[in-house]
């Protein structure tokens, strides 16, 4: 069934909380209602290791179901570079097996309004999953994160690590969840996010969801919400930077961490040349 | 060899499940109906728009939905509740007129002792009326009043109908409504600008009832530069019908001013208690919230505080624990709307033997809180994999000027903390404790003596085995 796109709403949060805060649901994003994705499907066989890179340029709707069999390891890489007026969605559902790690690297820099869904299922015992992603909204971009990492085996280990930037008059709700279900035990899960607000007119949402129904495990998550270091953009300024400039070197020292991770220099260039343009304009 | 567990035990309830007999002087009929309303309204004499306000709440009421968030409670059948309870005993302010088995019921939790020994006020409620209240002269003298709401009704009309549920209007919830509909009882505190009340004021709650509600409310109102610590206590003997507390609590704090609201909540567990507490603090004021959760079957609380001037602070202390058959659902929540305002959220909640525990809350920063600061701290301690534990914040920030920080953990005694301290040669299970009263202890130094006693009785400790 891939039909989910003709519904107003693209993603939940797995538990529900007030309403005015308005976190509950991701709407699906403009010019996407009515389009069906077709779900792709990928399997990345037992001890296999493999890198798999997602750069979309035009927008649209991604939907991919990933299974790792035992001990099977894939790096997923997605970079988001679509047109400023397009409308984005990707629903990435990841299930590991025994032994199995799933690394992830996403940079969120295009899109008009981006809707992303990340579920990793850590299913296997001693599976693990490492998530990192950086995310940039500016002008009036609105992005909608709702990722979530359910760890049911036992021994398993989920890693995700936020990192974004706000400008402009952008919108951002990122759902973060760590879901220790029944019998994970000797689990760990740690989850941070770290926003940097560059505008009046921004408006940040996090939302870091711990869930557990398991006692022996052991979960951290943490947020980090504010303007930037004072201390720092002097001594930037001090060395000869503009506003602007020290502003858009802060940014990518935050965006560092992931693109580090990102294969090949052509796509880490293309990346960083994209970031740096947007900033420029903002 | 079988894993010997430590076991942590439940709050001792005994005192709490001794139940008088039913000795209502009148209730009224089950079911939530205007001439129930009409009835409480004419049996208090109130004025024209208080019956109004009621009816109003009733139709709002009537048209808003149960929550779609938080815990089910779909079971709570209003046509079944007693919403006004009226005990056989008259507000009277000397203790040996409060008929002799209300008398009992407060003696046994250590009201009048705690008056004699640190308290400047006290107020006893029974069911759905205030039996009792007493304040020290010396306060009087300085312009305190300490009252009951009814006759804060009667006597300070005008404050009344200023402030009543202006801070939580009946369109707020569901139960809210319910509030403004049925409210009966409750305190109402009036500190003049510039008195510090020195030593605290308790109004303790005691539904004795079966399938009653209790739907008290508290209004306390500092004015510039005042101070004040007001306790609020609570509880309920255990029927096999379902209570319902949905009190309110409205606090404004004004320039200057600081409210210490500490709460030990120790309903019994049929209880659903959906209570509703805000606070509104003006320039360089300051709310101090210590909140305790044990009893209830079901806990919807969330205080929340409007930083509404510029410099205000909160300051939000919580302890959550919830064992077998529980599902209490507690947190805080906090507006950001002034420039420079501040708030720090430390809570821990312990989950055991089945229980769920949620810490849920909201810090929001509108566009008119440059330099806001906000910093979150909860932890939670599970005792078994049957229990649940669950984390539910949410931080809303508009403008760039903010600096919010939140962090949250969640797991149980870890072996290198016990590792750690045998190694120094502390008896494994003198560790494990160490370690739980470590877990609460940034909680219980901020209750008041006897509720941190009460406090440390629930984490005793049969010493013996692993906890896991």
């Amino acid at each position: 069934m891939n039909d989910l796109l003709n519904k107003e709403i693209f993603s939940e949060i797995p538990l529900r909380t007030w309403g005015w805060l308005g976190v509950n649901e991701a709407p699906v994003p403009e010019g996407l209602a009515g389009v069906n994705p077709g779900r792709q499907e990928i399997t990345v066989a037992a001890g296999q290791a493999e890198e798999l890179v997602l750069a979309e340029r035009e927008g649209g709707a991604l939907e991919l179901a990933i299974c790792l069999e035992p001990g099977a390891k894939l790096h997923l890489v997605q970079a988001e570079l679509a047109p400023v007026t397009a409308g984005v969605s990707s629903r990435l559902q990841i299930r590991a097996a025994a032994g199995a790690k799933f690394s992830y690297t996403s940079v969120l820099a295009g899109g008009a309004s981006v809707a992303a869904e990340l579920t990793v299922e850590l299913a296997g015992q001693d599976s693990e999953a490492d998530v990192w992603a950086f995310y940039l909204g500016d002008a009036g971009r609105r992005l909608d994160l709702n990722y979530i990492i359910r760890q049911s085996g036992r021994d398993t280990r989920a890693n995700m690590q936020v990192r974004g930037a706000l400008t402009g008059g952008a919108e951002k709700i990122f759902r973060g969840t760590l879901d220790f279900l029944q019998g994970a035990k000797g689990s760990v899960g740690r989850e941070n996010e770290e926003v940097l607000l560059l505008s009046e007119d921004v408006r940040n949402r996090s939302v870091p969801l711990m869930l557990s129904h398991e006692d022996d495990v052991d979960g951290h998550h943490g947020v980090s919400v504010g303007r930037m270091d004072e201390a720092r953009l002097f001594y930037l300024m001090s060395r000869g930077l503009d506003l602007s400039e020290a502003q858009r070197l802060i940014v990518a020292a935050a965006a560092n961490p992931v693109l580090d991770r990102i294969p090949g220099q052509a796509l880490g260039q293309e990346i960083y040349a994209y970031l740096q343009g947007r900033l420029a304009h903002a | 060899m079988a894993e010997k567990k430590t076991y942590v035990a439940d709050i001792e309830r005994a005192l709490y499940d001794i139940r008088d007999g039913d000795n209502a002087a009148y209730k009224s009929e089950s079911g939530l109906t205007e001439a129930v309303i009409r009835d409480i309204s004419g049996r208090k004499q109130e004025p024209d728009w208080m019956l109004n306000f009621r009816l109003q709440s009733l139709a709002i009421y009537n048209s808003l939905q149960l929550p779609a968030w938080g815990p089910d409670i779909s079971s709570l059948d209003m046509d079944r509740i007693v919403t006004y309870v009226q005990p056989d005993a008259r507000l009277t302010g000397k203790w040996s007129e409060v008929p002799e088995d209300i008398k009992g019921t407060f003696d046994r939790l250590g009201i009048p002792e705690a008056e004699q020994k640190s308290l400047g006020g006290v107020g006893a409620q029974y069911d759905s009326e205030v039996v009792y209240h007493s304040i020290q002269e010396e306060l009087v003298q300085q312009g305190v009043v300490y009252t009951d709401m009814e006759t804060a009704l009667r006597e300070h009309e005008a404050v009344v109908r200023e402030y009543f549920m202006s801070l939580v209007p009946p369109k707020d919830h569901k139960f809210a409504a319910l509030h403004g509909a049925v409210w009966s009882g409750g305190s109402f505190v009036h500190v003049p600008a510039g008195v510090q009340v020195e030593i605290p004021l308790q109004s303790y709650f005691r539904l004795n009832a079966a399938g009653a509600g209790q739907f008290e409310h508290t209004l306390i109102i500092l004015e510039p530069g005042a101070s004040l610590h007001f306790i609020e206590g609570c509880s309920a003997p255990k029927y096999n019908v379902t209570n319902l507390h949905a009190g309110c609590v409205e606090l404004f704090v004004k320039e200057g001013a600081r409210l210490r609201y500490s709460t030990i909540e120790n309903w019994s567990r049929n209880m659903m208690n959906l209570n509703t507490k805000r606070a509104l603090v003006e320039k360089d004021g300051l709310i101090e919230w210590v909140s305790g959760s044990f009893g209830s079957q079901v806990s919807c609380l969330y205080p929340c505080s409007v930083l509404h001037g510029e410099n205000a602070r909160c300051e939000f202390t919580g302890v959550t624990f919830a064992s077998r058959g529980q599902n209490l659902d507690t947190g805080a929540t906090v507006i950001h709307a002034a420039p420079h305002t501040s708030a720090n959220i430390n809570t821990r909640t312990i989950s055991k033997a089945g229980g769920a525990a949620t810490y849920r809350s909201a810090v929001k920063v509108t566009k008119q809180a440059p330099y806001a600061k906000c910093s979150v701290n909860c932890e939670s301690l599970m005792l078994d994999d049957e229990s649940r534990s669950d984390t539910l914040p949410v931080m809303d920030v508009e403008g760039a000027e903010a600096d919010i920080g939140h962090e949250a953990k969640i797991g149980r005694i870890s072996d290198e903390a016990i590792f750690y301290l045998t190694s120094r040669g502390i008896e494994e299970n003198e560790a494990r404790a160490m370690i739980v009263r470590g877990f609460v202890e940034p909680i219980a130094k901020e209750l008041p003596l006897e509720y941190a006693v009460e406090m440390n009785n629930l984490v005793s400790l049969e010493l013996e085995g692993t906890m896991g």
